[in-house]
């Protein structure tokens, strides 16, 4: 029962938060320089076709108005549609006056859902990287503080943390790539494509988890009920099975909680040098080509997926320690 | 009877110092004997008992002797066989860090299950072994154990956690009970209790048991033979009635001579009725506490309740209860860091509760409040001279010489040497910091200065050499102490009139000789009968001493709080709501309802 009230309440924090930054992205777009008119129609265009048009789209309108026209449409499950991309992917250039006006824009909530899974994909296995390397090193660091694996695990993540992800991309494209054809590396046409972009995400995430499991499995290690484990007459592993590792995850889970966050709303620098069809790709585009529907609808689609892992992570949490949810 | 445990000329040296922490400790166990081990501390009794169980901290090796066990010598044990057999299993150990001592992410039951699976190695099905710690839990007086077998660490209080803890140590029917300072963090009350459980325990599972503590008192009721410690070696070794009644080493002789008398002892306090300089009327608060098992609702905690006293200057007032009646909250209350729900204050003839500003600075100045923790309440990173001068930079605008010049001059009536002034604290003892606290709080020349269990974390030598501090600065100054406190013997040295509080409501207040020797109050009988000391206490434990802890501050009605550990109550009858206090004799008010129970 309380969970389930703690549950409710959770989210009903998380559709304001969503909300915030929905309204905050949606305002900053229209205040800052930069009209999507113009580049819809082209430069060509002259100014009181930009202006009628504009008009027409609503963009005139105060902004609270368009806010809550906005979210008349997004409660009815309609994000709108872009005002670029068009139904069938070709894209006009943009130059060319009248350039696309007649053809049928795509949806937003298509073009997200199509690239959602690809970025999934890199996330999940990123993540999945960089916990195979962090486990063995973080634990046994954080068992031995002062033993050689912790300095191994510093050095590690010293390395990992001043590696800039551009050039690691960089490196890695033109030697496992072009050297050694071992993997490939540009755009997407199979789950190959995946690995190398999602190793360049897993050593910018490794140096986090190695540390924040060595520190918390050390501090752990230091509590009262773990060191009297042995008093008590309870085996080692049988203490850091079922006691160490259940109470120092809760602090590994609040980072993947953040981390997950983080890989989901799309990695724009590594999806941008791997070409890589991602939401972080998609994201780029958007914004390049002022397609306010279409940087609107992302950014409510990854604040709601932030909102929803934290929430999920502290109920685990809760449910691990039931002093937390005081 | 033949030895359960010898220890034979045992020396354990730290590693990185070769210094000998323990030296020539040689003593024999018989089987069903209750030890008591004495020492202050820094004494090695924790490290004694450590080495008996086997579980030594890692800077630490024994450098010489042999303890032997039911005939084996531990040293030619590996490893393995002390896991496997002796360490939690034929030797169990309990320490003072009960409330720490489990997991907090797992109930209760599922820890001591886990340990009886543990030890038990697969023979016995699960529920079998839940039966047992039901059982367990059941012997050593946990109510309901069906319902705590499932809640949570942070779900007990400390003495519900030691219970549990014994319960632990009980799981592998051990040989050996090593018993170190477990009363140390409770209550008099509920270590009371706990050393009646250990004596039931004793008779019905036939352990032998080592207790150690720092309080000769605690240890003399329940040992058979005594040990006496002291720097790591013996002082003296004898029956627990040969050393109490006749002991023969000069250290044994002085820690008698400072266990507190309480009755044997006569006090002597001048009558103080002279005009009330803090009058407090009717303060109570209620805090609201989030109820878990209900969407959006809450609970109210009442933590004081209808409290009302006169305070006359230059008296020593002493509030004294169990831990969770309400005393710290109390003491914020007072000194205005907290706004009580309802009262007044007034404080030298002047009303208080409009909380005008100016008055409240005025007021703070004349009312310092000087806490428990001498760790924590005083800014590590700052010079003594800075932290002493603190109260005068906020509420003066003296130069930096007459600021230094006062610093100064406080500091040698505190006791401390001048050429503190530019250090820092690090590595001084708690006493001194205590002494820093004190001369934080004079610097403003207080009229009245509140101690909320100031004295509780200093060992008995530190807190005579404070107490006589606290009187000679009082005559000097003409100052006015409230000892906030749960130590009745600090309370019976030091104070004039006392009141009891239990529940957040003064139960019984009245003057020093009048509690001690003639108590009204049914709940001040029990606090009583519990002070550990040397002396014949008139009040007898088997009578009076209560089983059970104070009732869940949410639950509280409208009917007598105490009803539930009321040894008067019976419990076909509702509690009387009949509350306040009535005045039975010139300056002696019992709460009403302990009048009738008393009678």
């Amino acid at each position: 029962m309380h969970l389930a009230g703690q549950f409710v309440r959770r989210i009903l924090q998380g559709v304001v938060v969503v909300l915030i930054t929905t309204f905050l992205i949606f305002s900053i777009l229209r205040i800052v320089p930069g009209d999507p008119v113009r580049l819809i129609v082209g430069g060509m265009a002259p100014d009181n076709l930009v202006e009628e048009i504009a008009q027409k789209m609503g963009l005139r309108d105060p902004i609270p108005v368009q806010f809550g026209r906005y979210l008349s449409q997004v409660v009815q499950g309609d994000l709108g549609n872009s005002y670029q991309r068009p139904k069938n992917g070709m894209m006009g250039q943009g130059g060319d006056f009248n350039a696309n006006m007649d053809v049928e824009m795509a949806e937003v909530s298509d073009l997200i859902l199509e690239r959602l899974p690809y970025t999934l994909q890199l996330a999940g296995l990123a993540l999945l990287i960089s916990l195979i390397i962090s486990f063995p090193l973080g634990i046994s660091a954080g068992l031995k503080p002062k033993g050689f694996i912790s300095k191994i695990a510093f050095f590690i993540s010293s390395v990992f943390v001043s590696i800039p992800n551009f050039w690691l991309g960089i490196v890695l494209a033109l030697f496992i790539t072009i050297k050694l054809g071992l993997l490939p590396s540009i755009g997407y046409q199979n789950f190959a494509y995946t690995i190398l972009p999602a190793i360049v995400l897993a050593v910018e995430t490794c140096p986090f988890i190695i540390r924040t499991i060595s520190v918390s499995f050390a501090e752990i290690s230091q509590e009262y009920f773990i060191k009297s484990g042995k008093v008590r007459g309870l085996t080692r592993n049988g203490v850091i099975y079922r006691h160490t590792l259940r109470n120092a995850s809760i602090p590994l889970l609040n980072l993947l909680g953040i981390q997950l966050s983080t890989l989901l709303g799309g990695v724009i620098v590594v999806e941008y040098i791997f070409d890589y069809p991602g939401l972080g790709q998609l994201t780029i585009y958007a914004v390049l080509q002022r397609d306010f529907p279409l940087i609107q609808g992302i950014a409510m689609v990854t604040s709601a997926l932030y909102v929803g892992l934290n929430i999920a992570v502290d109920l685990i949490t809760y449910s691990i320690d039931p002093r937390l949810e005081s | 009877m033949s030895n359960l445990l010898s220890v034979e000329n045992l020396s354990l040296k730290d590693r990185s110092t070769s210094n000998n922490v323990l030296r020539n400790i040689s003593f024999n166990l018989r089987e069903k004997e209750i030890l008591g081990v004495v020492g202050e501390s820094g004494s090695g009794k924790t490290l004694l008992s450590q080495a008996i169980v086997n579980w030594l901290p890692e800077n630490l090796v024994i450098s010489s002797g042999e303890i032997n066990f039911l005939g084996k010598k531990m040293s030619a044990m590996s490893e393995n066989e002390l896991e496997k057999e002796i360490r939690g299993k034929e030797i169990a150990y309990i320490g003072p860090n009960a409330i720490n001592s489990l997991d907090p992410t797992y109930s209760v039951g599922a820890q001591l299950l886990e340990k009886a699976v543990s030890i038990d190695k697969g023979n016995t099905s699960k529920e079998i072994l839940k039966q047992k710690v039901i059982s367990l839990l059941d012997d050593v007086l946990i109510p309901s154990p069906e319902k705590r077998f499932y809640e949570y660490p942070s779900q007990y209080s400390g003495g519900m956690m030691q219970r549990a803890m014994i319960v632990d140590a009980l799981l592998s029917s051990p040989k050996l009970l090593v018993a170190d300072n477990i009363t140390m963090p409770l209550d008099v009350t509920v270590a009371a209790q706990i050393i009646k459980l250990m004596r039931v325990l004793r008779d019905k599972f036939n352990t032998t048991i080592i207790f150690s503590s720092s309080s000769l008192p605690v240890v003399r009721e329940i040992s058979d033979n005594l040990i006496i410690m002291k720097n790591g070696s013996i002082e003296e070794q004898n029956s627990t009635n040969e050393i109490t009644s006749n002991p023969k080493s000069e250290h044994t002789k002085e820690l008698i001579k400072n266990t507190p008398k309480i009755w044997s002892e006569n006090i002597n306090f001048q009558n103080i009725e002279t005009k009330p300089i803090l009058s407090i009327k009717n303060f109570s608060k209620s805090y609201k506490v989030r109820n878990k098992n209900k969407f959006n609702s809450f609970y109210q905690v009442k933590a004081v309740r209808d409290f009302s006293i006169d305070v006359y200057e230059g008296e020593n007032l002493g509030i004294i209860g169990e831990s969770g009646c309400g005393k710290s909250t109390l003491s914020r209350l007072i000194s205005l860091l907290e706004k009580s729900d309802t009262g007044t204050i007034t404080f030298n003839g002047e009303d208080l509760s409009d909380l005008n500003k100016d008055k409240i600075k005025n007021f703070r100045q004349s009312l310092q409040l000087i806490l428990q923790d001498p760790y924590n309440s005083l800014p590590s990173r700052q010079t003594i001279g800075r932290i002493i001068s603190e109260g005068l930079l906020i509420h003066t605008q003296l130069s930096k010489m007459e600021i230094k010049e006062k610093v100064l001059s406080i500091m040698s009536e505190v006791g401390i040497d001048q050429n503190e002034y530019n250090k820092l604290l690090v590595g001084k003892s708690g006493s001194f910091r205590q002494r820093v606290s004190i001369a934080r709080a004079l610097i403003l020349e207080p009229k009245v200065i509140i101690l909320d269990e100031t004295l509780s974390s200093l060992d008995q030598k530190e807190q005579e050499m404070l107490l006589s501090l606290f009187s000679d600065i009082q005559a000097k100054r003409n100052l006015t102490y409230i000892f906030i406190s749960h130590d009745l013997a600090m309370v019976r040295k030091s104070c004039n009139r006392i009141a009891v509080m239990y529940m957040g409501r003064i139960v019984e207040l009245a003057k020093n000789e009048i509690l001690f020797d003639k108590c009204g109050h049914p709940y001040t009988r029990t606090l009583l009968c519990t002070i550990p000391t040397l002396d014949k206490n008139p009040y007898d434990k088997n009578l009076y001493l209560m089983d059970g802890e104070p009732p869940d501050p949410t639950e509280i009605g409208t009917e007598c709080s105490f009803k539930s550990r009321c040894p008067h109550f019976k419990n076909n009858k509702k509690g009387s709501t009949d509350m306040g206090l009535i005045e039975i004799q010139s300056g002696h008010w019992v709460d009403k309802c302990g009048v009738d129970c008393g009678r």
